[in-house]
């Protein structure tokens, strides 16, 4: 591996993981010594049962029908954008280990060709959202509202988008490439194959992972906590 | 470059920063920490709604003391203020602040759509406090809190007084009723202490329903209004509250009833207890909670059709989304009022009608007040109804005002005086249905 490589797709992986992990267990632990505030803060109606305060807390963090229902363009944006990263990551995680039950149904072309529909349409998908989310802050009525830490995280994850996306459709490297580059990072011993290290795709593969790995970083000191704080504020909502 | 600040400044800054961090809780601690500025709560607002004004768009209402949270409280807005907008409060800031805060009514709508349940009503009186330590806190809202705690202080000088008004209300009460009602007051023993307004528009018509219903009560000495929470001081709050808490105890009643009145009811059923630290032997409802019982019960009878106009319903916020009370007044109205049109929309996606929070006392936002009705009065006029039943003290001020500006042709009435009105009828003309 040359430096950079070494640096976005070698080491660079490892520090953002400890910053991210560490970065978010510091959150947590911080929120959860502080003092809960002793009044009642509750919306009413609730569930007056503890399944059903569950059960609304899932529905109003995973679904937000209230929201929905006053500002339904932003909030598709943001479930196509969510569920696009959610499925993206899953996919992701064939790098790691070869859905072998898919394989077995799919067979290995049949695979690859899923993976690519997949994977393209949640990169399409995140690509125009995020887009969207940058246009609304920039020419919408709430430029005021919005702080440099808005326009970051939108940069790293267009960043993020564009350089998958570049791997997706233009790199022309297949998944087993990729996943000797895993197994080699899971054994702490950062490499790419021959293929990868041959061909320019290396430099897409580079980018996507500084800018993934700064995302990372940035994640615990940033907004992005809402992606576990919303469970509690939304229990909050509901609680007795 | 940054200016040099003088040590007075900075003295200030450290009492700000020193209040933020007493009021500091978990929950703040998140709300702090998780909005993502999506601005879905602009919808939300009346005010942002029919202003545009982005002072008044709640996320921004929180976002300045998200700027000095970030600033003291984050390491990452410490060392990179600009990357976060972490700033000190400064004149500018707490300019803005003023009017962000004290122009918010509470209502909650914006939490309520909120998809992480934000609560910037919650976040506006944490910036009260901090007006107030910085000399900024509203002034009226200051004095009526500071009236009422000389009175509860002095009430050698206020008692005969006001034992004497509650006299003259019998008077009234014989003269329209032709019956003896009683009012009475430190009845120790009592099964409900009932906690009203100043005037007697929220005594006569509960003394009616207290007497027909046969029921043990007492009349507090002292009036529900709470300017202390208004304020945004919750040890003036708690201490205004106190008043009728510490007489609920010395009675030793079973229940406190609050009248209609929106914040009262949250005081005393959301606040009280957490503030006092202890669990009071009595309950807390609201008397429209009272009222339905009895009719349901039969304890008090009505004339079905007592009220022949059209007559709708406003969710007060502070009783409706903040305190749960929807179905027992509409119970109440279509047991009376055979002609009942709901507003849309209602109960917890109820529009506020732009006269919490205390707003109606302070003058510098009378303009913005009667322009952030304009929903309300959309909502009204679309129901057809002549009467409107508003259980909240705030919102009848509101709501008369706008009836004036946009010739709705409103009667706006308390619902226990429709009740008392609809108990009359029934008493004249007994009812075959």
């Amino acid at each position: 591996m040359d430096w950079f490589s070494y640096l976005a797709s070698g080491i660079g992986v490892y520090v953002a993981l400890a910053v991210f992990t560490l970065g978010m267990a510091w959150r947590v632990y911080e929120w959860s010594r502080t003092p809960k505030t002793p009044v009642r803060l509750a919306l009413y109606p609730k569930p007056a049962t503890r399944a059903g305060r569950l059960g609304k807390l899932l529905v109003d963090t995973l679904l937000a029908p209230q929201s929905f229902a006053i500002a339904a363009g932003i909030m598709i944006a943001a479930f196509a954008f969510h569920f696009a990263a959610l499925a993206a990551f899953v996919g992701h995680l064939r790098l790691i280990h070869e859905f072998d039950f898919l394989v077995a149904i799919l067979g290995i072309e049949g695979m690859n060709t899923f993976a690519a529909w997949s994977g393209g349409i949640a990169g399409i998908v995140m690509l125009v959202a995020v887009l969207y989310w940058i246009a609304r802050r920039t020419y919408g009525p709430y430029r005021k509202l919005s702080t440099p830490e808005d326009y970051l995280l939108l940069a790293l994850l267009l960043g993020i988008v564009v350089m998958g996306d570049h791997l997706r459709f233009v790199g022309g490297l297949h998944a087993e490439t990729y996943q000797a580059w895993f197994a080699s990072l899971m054994a702490f011993k950062p490499a790419f194959p021959p293929e990868l290290a041959d061909s320019t795709t290396r430099l897409a593969l580079n980018w996507h992972m500084v800018f993934v790995n700064a995302f990372l970083i940035y994640f615990p000191f940033s907004k992005m906590t809402h992606a576990v704080g919303a469970f509690a504020t939304n229990a909050v909502r509901s609680s007795e | 470059m940054a200016i040099k600040q003088t040590d007075a400044e900075k003295q200030q800054i450290a009492t700000l920063v020193g209040v933020l961090d007493k009021r500091m809780n978990r929950q703040l601690k998140q709300y702090m920490d998780i909005c993502v500025r999506c601005a879905i709560c602009k919808d939300a607002c009346h005010q942002y709604v029919a202003t545009g004004d982005m002072k008044y768009l709640p996320a921004r209402r929180a976002e300045l003391i998200r700027e000095i949270y970030r600033k003291y409280f984050t390491k990452a807005g410490e060392f990179m203020p600009a990357l976060y907008e972490a700033r000190d409060p400064d004149d500018n800031m707490l300019d803005e602040l003023y009017d962000a805060t004290y122009a918010c009514t509470g209502c909650r709508r914006c939490t309520y759509y909120c998809p992480f349940s934000i609560d910037t009503g919650w976040i506006t009186a944490t910036a009260k406090g901090i007006l107030i330590a910085a000399g900024r806190g509203n002034e009226i809202l200051g004095q009526l809190a500071d009236a009422a705690l000389f009175k509860a202080d002095n009430m050698e000088m206020f008692g005969e007084i006001i034992e004497n008004g509650f006299k003259d209300i019998e008077a009234e009460l014989r003269e329209e009723t032709g019956r003896d009602i009683e009012i009475p007051v430190n009845k120790q023993g009592a099964d409900i202490l009932y906690v009203a307004l100043a005037g007697s528009h929220s005594i006569k018509p509960a003394a009616i329903i207290f007497d027909a219903a046969g029921a043990n009560w007492t009349l507090s000495m002292f009036e529900s209004a709470n300017y202390g929470f208004f304020l945004g001081d919750p040890a003036k709050a708690k201490l205004i509250a106190d008043r009728f808490m510490n007489e609920a105890k010395r009675l030793g009643v079973k229940e406190v009833v609050i009248t209609e009145c929106g914040h009262a009811y949250r005081v005393a059923e959301m606040f009280y207890e957490a503030w006092a630290k202890e669990k009071m032997p009595f309950k807390v409802r609201h008397i429209l909670e009272v009222i339905d019982e009895y009719i349901k019960d039969g304890r008090i009878k009505v004339d079905p059709k007592a009220i022949k106009e059209r007559v709708t319903y406003h969710d007060p916020c502070q009783i409706g989304r903040n305190g749960g009370i929807y179905e027992q007044p509409r119970d109440i109205v279509t047991a009376i009022a055979p002609d009942f049109a709901d507003m849309t929309p209602n109960r917890e996606k109820q529009w506020c009608c732009g006269g919490g929070g205390g707003i109606v006392a302070m003058e510098e936002f009378n303009a913005m007040r009667i322009k952030s009705g304009a929903e309300k009065v959309k909502q009204i006029r679309a129901t057809g109804a002549t009467i409107l039943a508003c259980p909240c003290e705030n919102c009848r001020l509101q709501i008369t005002e706008l009836n004036e500006v946009h010739g709705l042709g409103l009667r706006i009435v308390p619902v226990m005086e429709l009740v008392a009105d609809a108990m009359a009828s029934a008493g004249r003309e007994p009812t075959t249905t």
